[in-house]
C-alpha cells in the first residue's frame, strides 16, 4: 500500500528525513517511536503533502501511485490522512460545515455523488458517537477553543467521516486522559479492517496496549534504524534510545 | 506682466456651474452660497495634504466632469439594480436626479413615515427638513463636501416620526450614466425619538467611460433611535466616489453602518460619527474586497462628545491583484466623555504580489476613565489553516474561499437584512472569481 524508498527531504535548508525506508501493507499497524526532533512529524507532514518540506532524494508510493507528485487535497482524496499531532484553529469556519465540504469534496475525487442532507446527518451522528464528540461542537468553529482532548477526538472524527485507507496518527495520545485514550483507540480500532492501514506515531507504549502494532520502528536522526515487534515498544520506554544509540555505533566500528 | 493660469480647481469649479438653484428657498440657497465661499479658500485636494496623502486626485482633476441628466432609460433596466428579493421601498436617482416614475414615494402628510426625495421636501416638509440639511456638513476644510453642498442635484428624504418604525428597508439606487457625468446625490435621513429606520444604499453604473459620483449621507439619529445603513458601492472601473457619511446621534441612540466597497476606479469613504449623547452606541463595520486596479481609501471618525458612549469597529479587507487598499480611523474621545468604550480592528489580506494596504488608526483621548482599543493587522491568509483544509481533501480554490468568507463573514454578518447579506456576499464571490478560477487549474 505504502512504499517509502530512500526518502530525504529538508526544511528551510536543514535535512530532516536522511534516507528513510518503510512499507506498510493493508491490514497492519505500525507504530513510529522516537526521541523529540528526530523527524516523526517531518514524515508525516511530507506524506500529507505539507509544501514547506522538500523531498531532495528517494520516492513515496501509495497503491502504486507516485505520491509525491499529489497536492495534499489529491492525496487526502486517494485515501491518505494525517490526524495532526497540533490541529489547525480555524476562525469562522463552522466545523460541520468544514467537515461536510471535505466529505463532498473527497467525494467528488473519488467519483462519488455529494451526500444527501440525511445522509450526511446520519453519519455524522454516526461518527460523533463513536468517538463520543459532542453534537455541540459541530456549530463551533473548527478547533476554536476546543481542549486538548476534543481536538484530538475531532481528528479521529474526521478520519472516520473520510474514510481513508491509510491513517497516520501523529501523537494523537499526546495530553489525553485515560478516558480520552481509550475513547480515540476506540475509534482507530472499530475504523480497522483488512484492506487499511495505520501508522501510528507516539511517545508512549500505552497507546500500543489499546491499539496494537504489528511493527514498531524506531526513528532515529532521520532514518529507521531498528524494527520490531510491539515488545520493543515496552523495551523503548523502559531504558529509552541511548541503548539503540550505542548499538548503532558499535555496528558501525 | 502675470500671466493668467486657470487651475485644475478653477477649471472643476466652473464645470459645475450652469445649474439654476434659484426655486429653492432662501434658507437652502444659504447653504449653497455658503459651500462656494469655503471652496474660495480651499485648494483641489493633492497629496500634499495629510487626509490625501494615499489617494492621488490629479487624474480626476484634469477631466471635465460635468451635471447632465440621464437619457430616458427603461424600466427592466433600473429594476436590474433592485437588490434581489429585497422587501423595500425604492427610491432611484440617475446621476443625482430623481427619477420618481421609477421611485415608491411615500408623502403622505399623515403617515408615520416619509419616503421622497430632498427637492420635493425642501418645498412640502422644509420644516422637517430645515432644521438639519447641512448641519453636519459645514466643514470649512472639506472640498469635496463643499462642492456636494453647493452644487447637489437632489437626493433622497427618509423621515421616521417619534416612536414609529419604518415598516420595510429603503433601497435608495443611485446611478451613473454617460460620460464625464458630475453627480451629487446627497441624502438626509431623519429618524426622530425611539424611532427605527433601515436604509440600504447602492451606487451602480448603467453606462459611463468616465464619472464622478460626489455622494454625501446625512443622519440624524434622535434619542433612543434604532439606524441602520448598509452601503454598496458597485460602480464601473471608469468611475470615481468620493462620498462622506454624517451620522449625529443623540442619546440612548444607536447607528450602525455598513460599508461595502466593491467596485469602482477610486473610492473614498469619509465616515463622520458625533456620539453627542450619553449612552449612546455606533458600529462601524466594513467588508472590503478588491480586485484589478481599484483603490479604495476609508476615512473614518469617530466623536466621542458625551459620557458613557460605544464605538464598534470592524474594518475587514482582501485585496487582490494591482489593488489598493487604504484605512485611516481616527477615534477622538472628548474630556468629559468619561467610561467611554471605543474599539478599532482593521485586519488586511493580501492575496498578490502587487496588492497594498495601508492601514493607520489614531486615538486621541482626552478622558482619564476610557476603555480604548484599536489594532491593524496586515498579512495573507493563514497557510497553516489552508494546509489543514487541504489535507482533508479540500481543494486549494475553495480552501480559499472558506477562509475569505470566514474571514469577511465576521463584518458580513452585522448586516440585517438577508437579501441584502446575500446581494453582498454575491459581489464579494464575483469580484474573486478569477482569483479562484485560476486556482483551480
Ligand atoms: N519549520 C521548520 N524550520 C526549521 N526546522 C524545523 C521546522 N520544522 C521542524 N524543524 C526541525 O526538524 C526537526 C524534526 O522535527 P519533527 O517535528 O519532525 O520532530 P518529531 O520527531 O515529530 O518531534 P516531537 O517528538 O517533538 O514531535 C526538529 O529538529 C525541528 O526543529
Ligand atoms: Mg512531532
Amino acid at each position: 500500500m505504502l512504499k517509502i524508498k530512500g526518502l530525504k527531504a529538508e526544511i528551510e535548508g536543514k535535512e530532516i528525513l536522511k534516507g528513510l525506508n518503510l512499507e506498510v501493507n493493508p491490514g497492519e499497524v505500525h507504530a513510529i517511536m522516537g526521541p523529540n526532533g528526530s523527524g516523526k512529524s517531518t514524515l508525516a507532514s511530507v506524506l500529507a503533502g505539507r509544501e514547506e518540506y522538500e523531498v531532495t532524494a528517494g520516492s513515496v508510493h501509495f497503491e502504486g501511485k507516485d505520491l509525491l507528485e499529489l497536492a495534499p487535497e489529491e492525496r487526502a482524496g486517494e485515501g491518505v490522512f494525517l490526524a495532526f499531532q497540533y490541529p489547525v484553529e480555524i476562525p469562522g469556519v463552522s466545523n460541520i460545515n468544514f467537515i461536510k465540504t471535505a466529505v463532498n469534496e473527497v467525494r467528488e475525487y473519488r467519483g462519488l455523488p455529494n451526500l444527501e442532507t440525511k445522509e450526511f446527518m446520519t453519519l455524522l451522528k454516526e461518527k460523533q458517537q463513536l468517538v463520543e464528540l459532542s453534537g455541540k461542537l459541530a456549530n463551533r468553529s473548527v478547533n476554536e477553543g476546543f481542549s486538548g482532548g476534543e481536538k484530538k477526538r475531532n481528528e479521529i472524527f474526521q478520519m472516520a467521516m473520510l474514510d481513508p485507507k491509510l491513517g497516520v496518527l501523529d501523537e494523537t495520545d499526546s495530553g489525553l486522559d485515560i478516558d480520552a485514550l481509550r475513547i480515540v483507540s476506540h475509534g482507530v480500532n472499530e475504523l480497522k479492517s483488512k484492506d487499511n492501514a495505520f501508522v501510528v506515531v507516539t511517545h508512549y507504549q500505552r497507546l500500543l496496549d489499546y491499539i496494537v502494532p504489528d511493527y514498531v520502528h524506531v526513528l532515529l536522526d532521520g532514518k529507521i534504524v531498528k524494527t520490531g515487534s510491539k515488545e520493543l515498544a515496552l523495551e523503548l520506554e523502559e531504558k529509552g534510545y541511548d541503548w539503540i544509540i550505542k548499538e548503532l555505533e558499535e555496528e558501525k566500528l | 506682466m502675470a500671466t493668467l493660469t486657470v487651475t485644475d480647481k478653477d477649471r472643476f469649479l466652473i464645470n459645475q456651474e450652469g445649474q439654476d438653484f434659484s426655486h429653492e428657498a432662501k434658507t437652502f440657497i444659504k447653504i449653497r452660497e455658503l459651500a462656494l465661499k469655503n471652496l474660495k479658500g480651499l485648494d483641489f485636494p493633492s497629496n500634499k495634504l495629510e487626509d490625501w496623502k494615499y489617494t492621488n486626485l490629479k487624474e480626476l482633476g484634469k477631466l471635465e466632469f460635468r451635471p447632465q441628466s440621464a437619457a430616458n432609460i427603461h424600466a427592466d433596466k433600473i429594476n436590474e439594480f433592485k437588490i434581489k428579493n429585497l422587501d423595500a421601498y425604492f427610491l432611484v436617482f440617475v446621476n443625482g436626479f430623481f427619477e420618481p416614475s421609477f421611485s415608491d414615494v411615500i408623502e403622505d402628510k399623515e403617515s408615520d413615515f416619509l419616503v421622497t426625495n430632498l427637492n420635493t421636501a425642501k418645498k412640502e416638509f422644509i420644516k422637517l427638513v430645515e432644521p438639519h440639511l447641512g448641519t453636519q456638513t459645514r466643514a470649512k476644510d472639506q472640498f469635496f463636501v463643499n462642492v456636494n453642498s453647493a452644487f447637489s442635484q437632489d437626493g433622497a428624504f427618509i423621515y421616521v416620526k417619534s416612536k414609529a418604525k419604518l415598516d420595510k428597508p429603503v433601497q435608495i439606487i443611485h446611478l451613473v450614466d454617460g460620460d464625464l457625468v458630475a453627480a451629487y446625490p446627497r441624502n438626509l435621513i431623519v429618524v426622530e425619538k425611539f424611532a427605527q429606520a433601515k436604509v440600504v444604499l447602492t451606487y451602480d453604473t448603467i453606462e459611463t467611460h468616465s464619472a464622478l459620483c460626489n455622494s454625501i449621507n446625512e443622519v440624524v439619529v434622535e434619542e433612543g433611535a434604532l439606524v441602520q445603513l448598509d452601503k454598496i458601492q458597485n460602480e464601473n472601473t471608469n468611475t470615481y466616489h468620493i462620498s462622506a457619511d454624517f451620522a449625529h446621534q443623540a442619546k440612548d441612540s444607536t447607528f450602525t453602518i455598513n460599508t461595502l466597497p466593491a467596485n469602482g476606479k477610486v473610492i473614498r469613504n469619509n465616515l463622520n460619527i458625533l456620539l453627542n449623547g450619553s449612552n449612546s452606541t455606533a458600529n462601524l463595520f466594513g467588508a472590503i474586497c478588491l480586485n484589478g486596479n481599484i483603490h479604495v481609501d476609508n476615512q473614518t471618525f469617530v466623536d466621542h462628545a458625551k459620557p458613557h458612549c460605544e464605538s464598534n469597529e470592524l474594518y475587514k479587507t482582501v485585496v487582490n491583484d494591482q489593488a489598493t487598499a487604504i484605512f485611516n480611523g481616527k477615534i477622538y474621545v472628548n474630556k468629559i466623555a468619561q467610561k467611554t468604550n471605543a474599539f478599532q480592528s482593521n485586519a488586511n489580506i493580501l492575496l498578490s504580489e502587487e496588492a497594498k494596504a495601508n492601514a493607520k488608526p489614531q486615538l486621541e483621548i482626552y478622558a482619564d476613565d476610557v476603555k480604548c482599543s484599536h489594532g491593524c493587522t496586515i498579512g495573507q491568509f493563514d497557510d497553516e489553516a489552508l494546509f489543514y483544509l487541504r489535507a482533508r481533501g479540500i481543494k486549494e480554490s475553495t480552501a480559499q474561499k472558506v477562509l475569505l468568507d470566514a474571514f469577511i463573514g465576521e463584518v458580513l454578518d452585522h448586516i440585517s437584512n438577508e437579501a441584502v447579506r446575500a446581494y453582498a456576499n454575491q459581489l464579494i464571490a464575483k469580484n474573486f472569481k478569477s482569483q479562484f478560477a485560476a486556482l483551480k487549474n
